[in-house]
């Protein structure tokens, strides 16, 4: 059974192809009269290969394969045939809805494993000194955490945006459902990359691991580098694909300004997601080669500038925070309205400030780097430019408290979250433009302050969010209704804890405590440092458990939940008008669009479906 | 329309008022800077965080208070389960309006930024160097200007304009006294500057802000600010 399982297969692949790579490359020194053994090049060829073995073993490349053998590759519908359901979700699928659920659930996964690394140097922080945690596991430990997370983040946005913006507009799946497929499994080789560098000495210059830290340490850096290449060709890849489905697969009459609001969300993030994740890609590439090739691209002494990597990885990492926050704006807008019972306040600014966060956070990067030695006069511009993001943010901001004004609000557990996450990246958001003043961040750079700072925009932006869309779309997904008690007890622990866990990181930022260190003075802040960092750790062990909470509810519910009703929120979205769960083929008939997708309040549908054309719409199948 | 919006837009005022100044308070508290101003630069940049928390506290409140008083007085009420809420689309003025003002409003603290930032990297006319220096786990100092010797304290005069001239030996190092709150990372390859005017005399702790491996927590030196006398007494004793 286990071997019919893409995964399995994959993993077996991947095994054997990293050591296939490996040999190969000692062989090859060999012959060519070098030392047998170089573990930064032996490993970096293991990994590369090891990945690329897992697609071809997971199945993800099979039919580009065969049409290289001029073969033709029908698209399989439906759980395949010979094996039982469940199966489907561990080999290559091509069903949006299956790929949608795959990126999710891995990203529940990756965001539980990154939060536990979390909680374990939390602990270590609840008092000063050293306790249980060495200095170097420390080191290693925050970096991961970052990474890990980050990943999470990213295949939650890959899972929200491909399960909803099909169903959104109303077509039949994702315009490459095979690109889709491979854009998913190469971030499972990525991701066992990225936590296999443990094993090889880890990362020690936390997430953003710059030189010339980065190319002194252990050869866990060589697979932390290899792991962003594989889940940045997905971001690439996916975000193409996105573009396209939501550009060119509308319905008859759903112009741009009448897609759900959550797909303009998707539009900019894939946007910057298919333009600067090039930028990492070149940062960690250069970083790899310099460690393996001995090229200086950062160190001085072979003519480089450590600066220079700060700034490519900026170019990308800033924008990639609207990567990870902009889907979830795009949910809180999304699912204002329906709890609100009123039409989304300004539907085309919401829709163009996203566009404009986008473009502006190109601009910015440099704010991340006024203490780096980069020329003092280009700290004004880029200050400047990044203020100036809070203009398109404050848009957001006031058309959502605007559409909740004159509504009448109901609290299920979606909403609770949606409300969760307004005020926690109001929090986020808030405390940008101090730190994008570069007088004030002389002091608040690297300090505790900023971990505060992106953290809650982060939760804000994105886990509130993302637990949101959870909830609301759990109907959807699996036919029956989440534990609505259980749900509300996750979001009464979770949002107290979060608000305690990120102001308490605030107050001992300006008490003067620096960032990424595993000990620190217990006499900052008059001596009252130690009591902020003991209610800052069990904040964020409730916030584990809340977690917990939320994911016994969703594995409960889907077993002996109440059945859903098509439509439980009288949503005017496509995917609810549609069975819960969510058909094979998800729309009976083409859509055609007859009004606007937030007009609550008036009784004209948004979308209805052709059903003259239905048989047209299953012929094309 | 269930209500007149002129009277709630008139209690959200109120409050929003009240509560910018209640979350300016709460700010305060959670928000605390060290107590010593110890550089002529702590308290231009302790006073732009502080015009900072208004703006933090104004903002917040505006919105925190429109959404909190959407929850309470636009709730559905029991027996209102079916109602729809008011059918408002947007409204191009107001739209605008939270365009526009942001916009100056972020301009004002841009041009006060900029001030300050100007203010705190001023060069000074009788500035004395002091070069320093990075390196994994620890700090050396040299005083170019008093002859020919290298520390791993740093003592400097009080009220002494000081520029900083700073490497690192060998990974990213950052330079930093919470007390004189300005910050200038060190490194490899480059001199980076940073101008500070130590103004009380005491006794503090630099420390390593940039993670530069294993020992980062503990890379810190001892920053003795002392009376000019007392320098040039230190400075001798160096000499000899």
């Amino acid at each position: 059974m286990l071997m019919q399982l893409g995964l399995t297969r994959g993993l077996i692949y991947q095994a054997a192809g990293t050591g296939l790579g490996m040999v190969v490359t000692m062989v090859w020194r060999l012959l060519a009269g070098m030392d047998l053994w170089d573990q930064e090049v032996v490993f970096v060829v293991g990994g590369l290969v090891g990945g690329f073995a897992f697609m071809w073993g997971v199945g993800a490349i099979d039919d580009w394969l065969e049409w290289c053998r001029g073969k033709p590759t029908p698209l399989v519908h439906g759980p395949p045939r010979d094996k039982p359901a469940w199966t489907r979700y561990f080999s290559t699928d091509y069903n949006h809805k299956v790929i949608g659920i795959q990126y999710s659930v891995t990203s529940l996964l990756m965001l539980m494993i990154g939060g536990s690394f979390a909680l374990i140097f939390r602990a270590e922080l609840a008092q000063a000194d050293l306790q249980f945690l060495g200095m170097g596991m420390y080191n290693k430990l925050i970096g991961l955490h970052g990474w890990a997370v980050i990943a999470a983040i990213l295949l939650g946005v890959g899972g929200m945006a491909n399960y909803l913006v099909p169903l959104m507009i109303g077509a039949e799946d994702m315009a490459f459902p095979r690109l889709n497929a491979f854009a998913f499994w190469i971030n499972v080789p990525g991701g066992l990359l990225l936590l296999a560098s443990a094993f090889l000495g880890g990362f020690d210059a936390g997430w953003t691991a710059y030189p010339p830290l980065s190319t002194q340490g252990a050869v866990g850096y060589q697979f932390l580098f290899l792991a962003i290449y594989f889940v940045g060709l997905s971001s690439i890849l996916g975000s193409l694909n996105l573009l396209v489905t939501i550009l060119t697969m509308r319905p008859k009459g759903m112009d741009l300004f009448r897609i759900p609001i959550f797909c303009w969300a998707v539009l900019a993030t894939s946007l910057i997601q298919l333009t600067a994740t090039q930028a990492i890609g070149t940062a960690f590439l250069m970083g790899l080669s310099e460690r393996a090739l001995g090229m200086g691209f950062f160190d001085p002494e072979g003519g480089g500038n450590p600066i220079l990597f700060q700034h490519i990885f900026w170019f990308y990492s800033h924008p990639a925070v609207y990567v990870f926050v902009l889907p979830g704006l795009g949910i809180i807008s999304e699912l204002l309205p329906v709890f609100s019972r009123k039409p989304l306040f300004g539907y085309r600014w919401i829709a163009l400030s996203s566009l404009a966060i986008a473009l502006v956070g190109f601009l910015v990067w440099g704010h991340h780097m006024f203490t780096s030695g980069y020329s003092q006069y280009l700290r004004v511009p880029f200050m400047i430019s990044t203020l100036l993001v809070a203009v398109p943010t404050g848009v957001k901001f006031f058309s959502w408290v605007a559409t909740m004004w004159g509504g009448r609000l109901r609290f299920p557990t979606p909403m609770l979250f949606t409300l969760g996450a307004i005020s926690v990246f109001l929090l986020g958001g808030l405390t940008g433009p101090i730190l994008a003043t570069v007088a004030s961040d002389l002091y608040l750079h690297d300090t505790y302050f900023v971990v505060g700072h992106f953290h809650a925009t982060l939760f804000g932006g994105f886990v509130f969010p993302f637990c949101a869309a959870i909830y609301f779309w759990f109907p959807k997904i699996t036919g029956r209704m989440y534990n609505e008690a259980l749900g509300k007890l996750h979001f009464y622990i979770m949002t107290p804890a979060f608000w305690l866990m990120s102001i308490g990181q605030m107050t001992v930022g300006t008490m003067g405590m620096r960032r990424r260190i595993v000990d620190y003075d217990p006499t900052l802040g008059g001596g009252l440092i130690e009591a902020r960092h003991l209610e800052t750790t069990i904040a964020a062990f409730l916030i584990g458990l809340s977690i917990l909470i939320m994911i016994y509810n969703l594995v409960t519910s889907a077993e002996i939940g109440v059945r859903a009703p098509a439509n439980p929120w009288r949503s005017r979205s496509p995917e609810w008008q549609i069975p819960s769960p969510v058909p094979e083929h998800s729309f009976a008939a083409p859509l055609q669009v007859v009004g606007e997708p937030y007009d609550y309040g008036l009784e004209e549908e948004y979308v209805v479906m052709d059903e003259s054309q239905a048989d047209h719409a299953h012929a094309a199948h | 329309m269930r209500s007149n919006y002129r009277r709630h837009f008139l209690y959200a005022g109120i409050l929003v008022v009240v509560f910018t100044l209640v979350i300016q308070w709460i700010l305060d508290l959670s928000l605390p800077l060290p107590a010593i101003q110890g550089s002529a630069q702590s308290a231009a940049i302790d006073n732009l965080i502080g015009q900072h928390v208004w703006l933090i506290a104004g903002a917040g409140a505006l919105v925190l208070v429109i959404m909190g008083y959407s929850i309470v007085v636009f709730r559905a009420r029991p027996g209102e389960e079916d109602e729809e809420g008011d059918y408002v689309h947007g409204h191009a003025g107001l739209e605008i309006a939270w365009t526009v003002i942001p916009l100056i409003v972020v301009t004002i603290y841009g041009v006060i930024g900029v001030q300050v930032l100007a203010q705190v990297t001023a060069p000074q006319d009788n500035e004395m160097t002091v070069e320093v220096e990075g390196l994994q786990w620890s700090w050396r100092f040299a005083y170019p200007e008093h002859g020919e010797f290298q520390t791993v304290e740093m003592v400097v005069p009080v009220n002494q304009p000081l520029l900083l001239s700073m490497t690192a030996v060998d990974v990213l190092h950052s330079f930093w006294v919470v007390e004189w709150r300005v910050k200038q990372d060190l490194v490899p390859g480059i001199t980076t500057e940073l101008r500070v005017t130590p103004t009380e005399v005491g006794e503090f702790q630099l420390r390593c802000a940039e993670l530069c491996g294993l020992r980062h927590a503990y890379m810190l030196a001892d920053v003795r600010v002392v009376s000019q006398e007392d320098f040039d007494a230190w400075i001798e004793e160096q000499l000899e």
